[in-house]
């Protein structure tokens, strides 16, 4: 132990460890709700696991049209362990979709997005659209019939967008229609460019986090700031060192910090870790249980195969399916407008009342998106099922 | 005694008279009519009822969260609809069957009972379930007013099971309209419209119920003598009339969705609505749906202006919008009752080539873009109506907004009619598509055993 603490001095001395820790461990957050404050944490586990067992993969997978599926094919036959990892991979990245989502609309509902965070909102924005794109992307690479028919579809859709369509589309598929050059800059941009952009903004997502502190939700402040006319006095918040200063400071009405705090370390982190485990326990049993599928290997010519798309891409598939072709590139602005709209958000939304309940004008669209979204998903589903 | 012995020849007379066994397919048209009329009254009643079951609890969880007295006396009002008129939409249900249903198109009954055992069983269960459930989210109001949380899950079940319900009822009147193998219950249930029909219903229930409760709210707001009735009324019609119009907002895609799939599976069905006899209809339907859009704004624009409240001109604006739009929706596309009768003389050409297509009218892309753009109005219409509800006064409407709010339960309950009408009768002359015909009724004769003592 003496020498375990000599090196810790050592370390401390050169790299200001001890301060470091503890400025990561003993924030205050806020204690009720807190279950919903793991959804973070939990989306940050399984980008981990994406990354981990992303690198796994790319040991044995070659990203050319005639390796790809038998690199896959190699491991669902023969290594027992690369194909469980390859199922950890999918399902990880499906269950990151469905929980990412999740903290979004948990961010929406607590209306954490506003001043001073609109920054992390913004960045938490751009890291929703990468890991949709990662997964649209990652869904290319097995090249399979699934894959290559999803890269069809999918390199179609920026072929769209007005002037510059067809010079995208042309760019993504290395030429007029998909093929070897479509997968290698597909792999590139799914390992290399995506990445590349995902992980910064993911330290600064939680840079902003340790800046601005946990928010949580009007839950935690009932009470706790004085209105205008001077009623409802706060209770003092208990006197403790809360850094960095809790609260979005309106101009108008103070806000306090949360009426009951507690350190980060040992409490919310043992949440954290407890629904992360509990995640991973899911991922690792769908991977054991279920696996990654690999239909039969790509074949641009056959007549007789139903393309499926995945179950994230059903909503904008149903969209495609239900409008004419000559109205798709309207379309097609629903889906841009509303990553626009969700970046503006904080900007639009900039009165300080956090209660859902209190704020009809931003949650009934909100809820209104959110019931399109699932309407479109499940007529998608409907359909699927009657093929 | 004297009465007796008048009333009991003539009786006995009239029963001589009548039909020896029910008029199975003898009259056609007469037995469309009643069945048709009484299914219309009994889907006005039960769309309100399931929609009131599903809208309540919700309502009531608004209030709780809001800690709104209003909320509360608004979801008991539902509470107390449901109770009063379960039993009506009940009554009629079981005339339709035990009496129209069995008497006219026995062997229809027998067959759709058969092939839908498994829905209309659970259909059953969940209709004992939504009666002790609405009986007991009701009169429990007061006694658990202490553990509203228990209460609140009573009405969570309560709109479950309603939700079943309706979805059960679906599976059925889908399988009508796009059969599938009547073998496989899971293929009967998810036959390709049973989906969208069930969104669709469930959501229009909804929305259904939110502009009644407008129109109710405008009745008694006219009539309230107290000023906290007043506040109430004019605070409850324009919620009602904003969940109905919001909910109604999803309906064209679903809509859409629910056609395209019929357009698929049940290809005569789709000519039949889109260039055959129900295209008028479905032109009506299209157009009817913008005036509802249109009606809903100008409320929203006038009751904002009422109490000088922001955001009434962008409204009046959005009002206009809707006019444009809601009028290239209702050009027909072809000017004849039918496309082949137009094609059929030889006149499908535009009209300014002297033939009777008018290209304004046709769905793509003219009719589509409509729909996209009074859609989207609709939806700005209701964000700014919300961000201008700070400063609304309750209490100080004017009779004028009331009319509106009534105009909106009115052209609700045409379109249900409307749509009701369109789909059952796009399947005609089948009553299950491609498979029975309403004319295949008659399979079942009971033959009359001669009477022991002669008759008489």
């Amino acid at each position: 132990m003496g020498r375990i603490a000599a090196v810790y001095d050592w370390l401390d001395e050169r790299a200001a460890i001890r301060s470091l820790v503890r400025k990561g461990l003993y924030e205050a957050v806020p204690v009720r709700g807190a279950w919903f404050y793991t959804l973070g944490s939990a989306t940050l586990v399984l980008i981990l696991l994406q990354l981990v067992t992303g690198i796994f993969l790319t040991l044995l997978y070659v990203p050319s049209v005639t390796e790809a599926w038998a690199s896959l094919n190699y491991l669902k036959q023969h290594d027992a362990f690369g194909s469980i990892v390859r199922g950890i991979h999918l399902w990880s990245a499906y269950i990151l979709l469905f929980v990412i989502g999740l903290h979004m609309v948990r961010t929406f509902f607590s209306g954490s997005y506003k001043r001073p965070r609109e920054l992390n909102w913004v960045t938490g924005v751009g890291l929703f659209v990468l890991v949709l794109g990662m997964a649209i992307t990652g869904a290319f690479l097995p090249w399979d019939q699934a894959a290559y028919w999803t890269a069809v579809v999918v390199t179609n859709i920026p072929a769209y967008t007005p002037f510059i369509g067809s010079f995208i589309r042309a760019l993504w598929r290395g030429g007029d229609f998909v093929g070897p050059i479509t997968l290698s800059r597909t792999f590139g941009i799914h390992v290399w460019l995506i990445p590349a952009i995902l992980f910064p903004l993911i330290l600064a997502h939680l840079a902003l986090l340790r800046k601005h502190g946990e928010f949580g939700s009007y839950i935690n402040y009932r009470g706790a700031y004085r209105s205008r006319e001077g009623v409802d006095v706060p209770p003092a918040p208990a006197e403790r060192p809360i850094e960095p200063p809790y609260p979005a400071v309106p101009t108008d009405e103070l806000w306090a910090a949360p009426l009951q705090t507690e350190d980060f370390f040992p409490f919310q982190t043992f949440k954290d870790g407890l629904v992360s485990v509990v995640l991973v326990i899911v991922v690792f049993a769908l991977a054991v249980a279920i696996g990654a599928p690999l239909e039969a290997i790509a074949d641009p010519s056959t007549t007789s195969y139903t393309p499926v798309p995945q179950w994230f891409f059903l909503p904008l598939d149903e969209l495609l399916l239900l409008v004419p072709q000559q109205l798709i590139p309207l379309v097609l602005v629903l889906p841009t407008g509303g990553v626009l709209l969700l970046l503006a958000l904080p900007f639009i939304d900039r009165s300080p009342e956090r209660n859902p309940f209190e704020r009809p004008a931003v949650m009934v669209p909100g809820a209104f998106a959110v019931l399109f979204v699932v309407i479109l998903t499940l007529l998608g589903s409907g359909r699927l099922f009657n093929l | 005694m004297n009465a007796l012995a008048v009333i009991w020849p003539a009786l006995h007379r009239l029963a001589s008279e009548l039909p020896s066994s029910a008029p199975q397919g003898r009259n056609i048209i007469g037995a469309q009519i009643a069945i048709g009329s009484l299914f219309s009254i009994h889907i006005l009643i039960a769309g309100l009822v399931s929609g009131a079951a599903e809208l309540g609890p919700a309502i009531e969880f608004l209030g709780y969260m809001r800690q709104r007295r209003n909320y509360d006396r608004l979801a008991h009002g539902l509470g107390r609809f449901i109770t009063l008129y379960f039993s009506v939409s009940s009554t009629i249900a079981i005339l339709l069957i035990t009496v129209l249903l069995v008497g006219f198109w026995g062997h229809f009954w027998t067959t759709i009972v058969t092939i839908a055992w498994w829905p209309l069983f659970i259909e059953a269960w969940t209709f004992v379930l939504q009666v002790s459930l609405a009986y007991l989210w009701y009169y429990t109001w007061d006694p658990l007013r202490g553990f509203k949380g228990v209460h609140m899950a009573i009405g969570g079940l309560l709109a479950i099971a309603s939700f079943l319900q309706v979805y059960m009822i679906d599976v059925v009147a889908s399988y009508m309209l796009t059969p599938t193998d009547p073998q496989n219950p899971i293929r009967l249930v998810l036959n390709p419209t049973s989906y969208p029909l069930t969104v669709h219903r469930t959501v229009g229930n909804l929305a259904y119920v939110g502009f009644v409760i407008g129109a109710f709210c405008a009745i008694r707001f006219l009539r309230a003598r107290k000023p906290e009735d007043k506040v109430f009324y004019d605070w409850a019609g324009s919620f009602g009339l904003l969940w109905g119009i919001s909910l109604t907002l999803l309906q064209p895609v679903v809509g859409y969705s629910y056609a395209k799939e019929i357009q698929l599976h049940a290809y005569s069905s789709w000519y039949k609505m889109m260039f055959g006899t129900l295209s008028p209809w479905f032109l009506w339907q299209i157009t009817l749906l913008g005036i509802m859009f249109l009606t809903a704004t100008l409320y929203f624009a006038r009751r904002l202006r009422t109490n000088g409240a922001r955001g009434a001109g962008l409204l009046k604006a959005m009002a206009v919008g809707l006019v444009l739009t809601t009028l290239l929706a209702a050009q027909p596309y072809h000017l004849g009752l039918t496309y082949d009768a137009v094609a059929g003389a030889g006149l499908n050409r535009p009209f300014w080539d002297g033939g009777l297509i008018n290209p304004l009218g046709s769905m793509i892309p003219w009719k589509v873009l409509a729909l996209m753009f009074y859609t989207l109005i609709a939806i700005a219409a209701v964000v700014w109506y919300l961000r201008g509800l700070p400063g609304v006064v309750w209490g100080a409407a004017r009779r004028g907004e009331q009319r509106l709010l009534m105009l909106m339960a009115v052209l609700t309950i045409l379109m249900m009619v409307t749509m009701g009408f369109i789909r059952e009768n796009s399947r005609a002359p089948f009553l299950i598509s491609g498979e029975m015909t309403i004319q295949g009724q008659q399979n079942v004769q009971p033959t009359v055993s001669p009477s022991p003592s002669g008759g008489g």
